[in-house]
């Protein structure tokens, strides 16, 4: 199975541990992209490549992948989108993304429907879901717009500076692409 | 080592599995109440869940709980997902068609009760999934649970069927172990204060 893809404008591609280090440390040094996780930014480069690291072992056992997207012509990083916690058994994964301040709404939605039906066709899940903390602008506008439910919040998922985050949480299913 | 305790409640107990429980929960696995839960065919699979409820009690992932009622086995309690360190974890119970709800509730609040006072976990998820006795959700908010999510065939009953579920969560309104020297925090950290020969004032002497 080809776990690469294009997308439009973009590509979508598995990273590699010994290339991607500076401009995945790039994408992730900003608090920014990662407060909706919520996740601390990166602050020095190894922490990059550590990343990449883990990437990789999450991805043999086929646990999560994660893509780094790129322009089709400039292969400049504009996000990085994975997927977590792939449950065969349900038949279900979680969403995770980082995106640059390129990476808009027109752009996801060329990006997204192709990492959907990656995830529903070739990887035969049903349901995809997204968990972020609660709040968080404009990733919740995002989602809606690109076609995620949101189901609810969970309250108190996880300790983050002293207190305890509630996680919003949306999903997307196979057949809400009919 | 023992890391699973006896525990009563009004009209029961719960207690940790052994492995003379095996034919008694092959019995309750006959009539498993999850849809599209398959009945169990092969007992090997309870001997290792005896095993793998002691391992993960040791290793703080989870608890399991034998429900005894007249001292017969009629179900389980079940604490899944356990995150330590976010002081959260789920819960189910599994049961045979007498378990009552006042019985299944009782069972619930004790073993929930011993978690937040022993591990300090304050937050309990519990999923009730559609097509389960309704009434659950009832007891679920009777005991303080509230909604938090309507999760769209989050669960799978069949090969290509799928159930909503329903994920009720209960955060108690307690304070969280702060990490401390000794004597420090001593009123949400008794266990630090070994001094203390009676924790129930949160450990101040």
């Amino acid at each position: 199975m080809n776990w690469n893809f294009p997308a439009g404008n973009f590509t979508l591609r598995l990273p590699l541990v010994d290339q991607d280090g500076a401009a995945l440390y790039d994408l992730l040094k900003e608090q920014t992209r990662v407060d909706h996780i919520p996740r601390l930014a990166m602050s020095v480069e190894a922490q990059a490549l550590d990343e990449l690291r883990r990437m990789a072992m999450r991805f043999e056992t086929r646990e999560a992948a994660f893509w780094l997207v790129e322009g089709a012509y400039d292969q400049q990083l504009l996000a990085r989108i994975g997927i977590q916690k792939i449950n065969w058994m349900l038949s279900s994964a979680q969403l995770q993304w980082e995106l640059s301040d390129a990476a808009d709404l027109p752009v996801l939605q060329e990006i997204m429907p192709a990492v959907l039906n990656f995830c529903f066709a070739e990887l035969g899940l049903h349901r995809i879901e997204m968990r972020l903390r609660a709040g968080s602008e404009p990733h919740e506008t995002l989602l809606q717009q690109l076609g995620f439910h949101y189901e609810g919040c969970l309250p108190a998922q996880v300790e983050y500076n002293d207190s305890s985050v509630d996680m919003a949480l949306y999903s997307f299913l196979a057949s809400d692409r009919d | 080592m023992k890391f699973t305790p006896e525990l009563s409640f009004s009209g029961g107990r719960v207690r940790p599995l052994t492995y003379d429980d095996v034919d008694a929960l092959f019995e309750l696995y006959q009539q498993p109440e999850l849809p599209g839960q398959r009945v169990l065919e092969n007992k090997d699979n309870l001997v290792r869940m005896v095993d793998l409820s002691v391992q993960m009690a040791a290793t703080q992932r989870g608890m399991m709980w034998a429900l005894e009622v007249d001292d017969h086995i009629i179900g389980m309690v079940s604490a899944f997902d356990w995150q330590p360190s976010l002081l959260r974890t789920m819960l189910r119970v599994d049961g045979l068609p007498q378990l009552t709800l006042a019985q299944r509730s009782a069972a619930l609040k004790t073993c929930m009760d011993f978690m937040a006072d022993k591990y300090h976990l304050r937050n309990f998820g519990y999923q009730w999934i559609e097509g389960q006795n309704d009434a659950i959700k009832t007891m679920l908010t009777d005991l303080g649970f509230q909604q938090s999510a309507l999760m769209r065939d989050a669960w799978r009953s069949g090969e290509q069927s799928f159930a909503n579920v329903v994920q009720f969560n209960y955060v108690l309104d307690k304070k969280k172990p702060v990490a401390g020297r000794l004597g420090e925090n001593s009123d949400i950290n008794p266990g630090q204060n070994l001094n203390a020969a009676d924790h129930s004032n949160g450990g101040d002497v």
